[in-house]
């Protein structure tokens, strides 16, 4: 079949097909990404927490942008020699545009693993004011000890050892453990459970027979009971699916039996008593009340009335190492963890504290909620826990030292610190701080921020944030033990910290869908078209302007984004 | 838009051409947001730099439309399409800044009572 208006212009339009098609394309993506910048200037107007400004490593972005100017370039280029009908020079461009296509998502992939693997801590003060100071870095690996304590470990030729785990883990001393079977119990928590209690020798019996009547014993007097796991029986998923099938054929039976017997009474009270009143009305009612009473007596022995929970003993006691979101936060006390299941663990809660290698500071939102009470954000921010501890408490001296400094430089320009200035210190300062410190104990950080002589670390030094893995660096990252009391929130830097990540995500991420498939399509030409062009070029030509009009529309909207995102 | 080798040749000179200022563009506005010598309005980010950052890349964003899409040559039908649609982006955006003036939401005129005054901070903390 032939397509008509493939290279020719339509009379009524004067364009071919493919141009008309592509623009109304491109017209419906503007409103798509329209929607989306919208969506991002909401969220910034309206955010009820200090805005991160300028909070993405630059770098990744800049090049970024030259890599998408680059190929809108070698696009229309590729183009152009298509239309001179030079193929080997169409063959080099179009290469060039895919290959900084891909160099773009490889950034990209760097960038997102960074906040991927960054974390982030609210530390709740329940000071003055309703807020908290934010800890940054990176979570550290650790090995629980005999002693039920800690140990940080590092990496030995390129690896943690096996037994290590991330050290934001909730440490319970676990010795009853019960199973609610109302619900499904998560095999997955229970897998777990049975896998640290072989590794750590504990046993995980049932304390007493779980036992129900058979059907047939229903009714009878002495009727002996089926037991479906005896006391002793060992933990296992199968059990505890074989007794949740139990329970489940039991209610069913019991709520049959239940209904039946509520129908009678309900029919005896309009039928026999001649009242003939809303529910609610007759519930208070003495006769039904007495009739219900009757009601029970018949109904107990001929109901199954299966047991809605298990519980099993753990001895020795075991030390059970538990995410955090297995539970919800007031799930946790200090003798009984209660787990999404509904499975209660009794027991006592250890020390589980959060060990992070600390790289930034941030008391913006303290200090935004204290100005908003009239207080002095510095005196709040003086009760925090985390200028009680003694290496934040330096590097927080520190950074009012330089504060000291840059103040009065600024004030020479008739200016003043922004708030960031003032109440975050980036891991550029806490490095800086650090080796100057080092160097000189006695350095002056406000002379030198007077001078403008503090060297800060380069954009090479941090290509998409600190970087942990560089020992010279990391040194610089102190090992805060953070206690779970004060762990008020923890997350990576994903959509769930902040709404700020929430809309880079969706905007940079359909972003990067639309450069795969710009991938696509320009590989698709570079791939498959030569005997398109050996048939009809211009067809051809026509359908690399069409995609390239696709590709200068993902620069275009990168042109916005790297401005938005990364500078302002 | 050029359809002879000649008018192609030129183009393609042209082409280089908008992507040399394109580059140039993205140095000025990281230096714009970077360089405290070229830091205007208060120190830091602030409306101005907004302002300036969001002006050059509507000017970079013109000239990737204009000359790499070729919208200079474009038939009435295009502009219609793609105007109608930056109106549509536009407006929403517009709304939202305008939702921002909402008296009904914020109140006229501003709470000020009880907001830290650095004048005169409340250092009294309590616990």
């Amino acid at each position: 079949m032939e397509i008509p208006f493939v290279v020719n212009a339509r009379k009524d339009t004067g364009l071919n097909n493919s141009k008309v098609g592509i623009w109304l394309f491109l017209a419906s993506e503007v409103t798509l990404f329209g929607g989306l910048f919208s969506g991002y200037l909401f969220l910034r107007l309206y955010a009820d927490y200090p805005w991160p400004e300028r909070a993405l490593p630059i770098l990744p972005g800049l090049i970024n942008t030259f890599i998408l100017i680059g190929s809108s370039v070698t696009v229309v280029f590729a183009w152009a020699a298509l239309k001179m009908r030079e193929w080997r020079k169409f063959q080099v461009y179009m290469s060039i545009t895919i290959a900084c296509a891909l160099g773009f998502m490889v950034l990209k992939a760097i960038e997102y693993n960074a906040k991927f693997s960054h974390h982030a801590v609210r530390i709740s003060d329940s000071g003055p004011v309703e807020g908290y100071g934010i800890l940054e870095g990176h979570k550290k690996k650790v090995i629980l000890e005999e002693n039920d304590h800690l140990h940080v470990v590092h990496k030995e030729n390129g690896k943690y050892p096996e037994e290590a785990f991330d050290a934001n883990r909730i440490l319970f001393k676990a010795s009853e453990m019960t199973f609610t079977l109302t619900r499904p119990v998560h095999d997955a928590f229970v897998i777990e459970i049975l896998k640290q209690a072989a590794n750590r020798d504990s046993k995980i019996t049932l304390i007493e027979d779980y036992a129900v009547k058979d059907e047939d014993q229903i009714g009878k007097d002495g009727a002996e009971k089926t037991k479906i796991l005896k006391a002793g029986d060992e933990l296992t998923t199968d059990a505890l699916d074989k007794a949740e099938d139990v329970f489940l054929t039991s209610r069913a039976h019991d709520s049959a039996i239940r209904t039946n017997f509520e129908k009678a009474s309900w029919a005896w009270i309009r039928d026999e008593k001649g009242i003939d009143q809303p529910g609610y009305n007759i519930i208070d009612l003495e006769v039904w009340k007495e009739r219900r009473k009757e009601d029970n007596d018949k109904l107990t022995p001929l109901m199954i009335g299966a047991g809605s929970g298990i519980t099993f003993k753990v001895e020795p006691a075991l030390t059970l190492i538990l995410e955090p979101s297995w539970m919800t936060s007031n799930g946790r006390n200090a003798d009984q963890l209660k787990l999404r299941d509904d499975t209660v663990i009794k027991g006592k809660m250890l020390e589980s504290p959060l060990i992070l290698g600390v790289d930034a500071i941030d008391f913006s939102f303290t200090a935004m909620r204290a100005k908003e009470q009239g207080l002095d954000p510095n005196a709040v921010i003086e009760k925090s826990w985390i200028v009680q501890e003694p290496q934040l408490k330096t590097i927080w001296e520190n950074h009012q030292e330089w504060l000291k400094g840059e103040t009065i430089r600024l004030a020479r320009k008739d200016r003043e610190p922004s708030d960031i200035d003032r109440y975050r210190v980036t891991w550029q300062k806490i490095v800086a701080y650090a080796q100057v410190k080092e160097a000189d104990p006695d350095a002056d950080l406000a002379k030198m921020a007077e001078e403008k002589t503090l060297a800060l670390p380069g954009w090479f030094d941090g290509f998409a944030g600190a970087d942990h893995y560089n020992p010279e660096m990391a040194k610089h990252f102190p090992e805060v033990s953070i206690p779970r009391e004060k762990v008020d929130f923890e997350s990576t830097f994903t959509p769930k910290w902040s709404t700020y990540y929430a809309i880079y995500f969706t905007i940079t991420g359909l972003h990067g869908l639309h450069v795969i498939g710009g991938i696509v399509v320009l590989g698709y030409y570079l791939f498959f078209g030569r005997k398109m062009y050996n048939s009809n070029p211009e067809w051809l030509a026509n359908r690399v302007e069409v995609g390239g009009l696709f590709w200068h529309f993902v620069d275009l909207v990168w042109i916005f984004l790297f401005p938005i995102l990364y500078l302002m | 838009m050029a359809d002879s080798v000649a008018e192609i040749q030129k183009a393609k000179k042209l082409y280089f051409f908008i992507g040399m200022l394109l580059f140039f563009f993205t140095v000025v506005t990281v230096l714009v947001a970077t360089v405290e010598a070229l830091d205007f309005g208060e120190h830091g980010f602030d409306e101005v730099d907004a302002v300036i950052g969001l002006l050059i890349a509507a000017f970079k964003a013109s000239l990737v439309m204009i000359i790499f899409m070729h919208l200079n040559h474009e038939k009435p039908l295009i502009y219609f399409f793609y105007g109608l649609a930056l109106l549509m982006a536009f407006f929403c955006m517009w709304l939202i800044g305008w939702s921002k003036s909402d008296p009904i939401q914020f109140g006229s005129p501003t709470k000020v009572d009880g907001f830290y005054n650095p004048a005169n901070p409340a250092t009294d903390v309590p616990d």
